[in-house]
């Protein structure tokens, strides 16, 4: 019994904790902020790649190479000139749509947006 | 001709490694191969993007100055926090010796002339740099975090590399 119910309890934490990263990014704070999704700039590449985020969420690129990078979208909507090593950029998706973008100065380096 | 130079380049980077690595070559001396190496590229990026014609070559080279600057600026950050004092060697020598004849050939060149060699240039070093890094600087760096900042710095230099031969293969479309 005692197992059972430890077993109950460790599906229940996993249930609980699985689903809240999942759904973290729905969830919106009192001021009307939502929380900030990550992306990382690793190795010469966005991870992860293709990112879905909602409108008014909050998008935070880390760089953690050690040479400079931007994220600067196709289409001229966002651009964050060069983002230091170690350092992060941020921007808030307001309008829904699919972006692609990248960074100017590693063309190898592509990735996209689709804000819902 | 080029080509003989590179060859000469590639060459030279090799040897220089092997002297050095005739006993393997020890932190200090892979400290002092990573700062020249990265010296020798800032170097070069510095006087292409005064000379290059074209604008995505000359983009590249200030591209060039900024990373290996970053680079060097970790390393060199890394190297004193490990009290670690470059020392010179045959690789470091060979890879600035390489340098110096490298600025020397683009000083009598110019326009596409000039732009294809730099690239070429850039594509045989970054070729025979990564060779280092994987045959002789990271198997030898016995300090983890000297072999981290290696390893960690490879990507960038594999995305030079590409960048370059997209520039290569570019010119020679133009050039006819």
């Amino acid at each position: 019994m005692a197992d059972r119910r430890r077993a109950l309890a460790a599906c229940l934490a996993l249930a609980a904790g699985l689903p809240a990263a999942a759904a973290a990014p729905r969830a919106s704070a009192p001021g009307g902020s939502a929380p900030a999704r990550s992306v990382a700039i690793e190795n010469m590449q966005f991870t992860p790649a293709t990112l879905q985020v909602r409108r008014g969420e909050r998008i935070v690129w880390s760089n953690r190479d050690l040479v400079p990078h931007t994220v600067t979208a196709r289409d001229g909507s966002f651009d964050s000139h060069a983002i230091a090593p170690g350092a992060t950029w941020s921007f808030v998706a307001t309008q829904a749509g699919a972006l692609d973008y990248a960074c100017l100065y590693h063309p190898t380096m592509v990735a996209h947006l689709d804000v819902r | 001709m080029q080509s003989i130079k590179f060859a000469a380049l590639a060459v030279a980077l090799a040897c220089g490694a092997t002297a050095a690595l005739a006993a393997g070559p020890n932190d200090a001396q892979i400290a002092a191969i990573v700062v020249t190496a990265n010296q020798v590229d800032i170097d070069a990026g510095k006087f292409a993007e005064a000379h290059a014609s074209k604008a995505d070559v000359k983009a590249f080279a200030k591209l060039m100055v900024t990373d290996h600057t970053a680079v060097n600026k970790s390393a060199t950050d890394l190297a004193g926090r490990l009290h670690l004092t470059p020392e010179d060697n045959p690789t470091a020598q060979s890879l600035k010796k390489g340098g110096e004849d490298n600025i020397a050939n683009l000083k009598t060149l110019s326009g596409a002339a000039f732009d294809k060699a730099y690239v070429d240039h850039e594509v045989a070093y970054h070729e025979a740099v990564l060779s280092a890094l994987d045959g002789t600087l990271v198997p030898n760096a016995s300090n983890a975090d000297l072999k981290a900042l290696m390893v960690k710095v490879r990507p960038a230099f594999v995305a030079h590399l590409e960048h370059a031969r997209h520039l290569q293969a570019e010119l020679g479309k133009s050039g006819g």
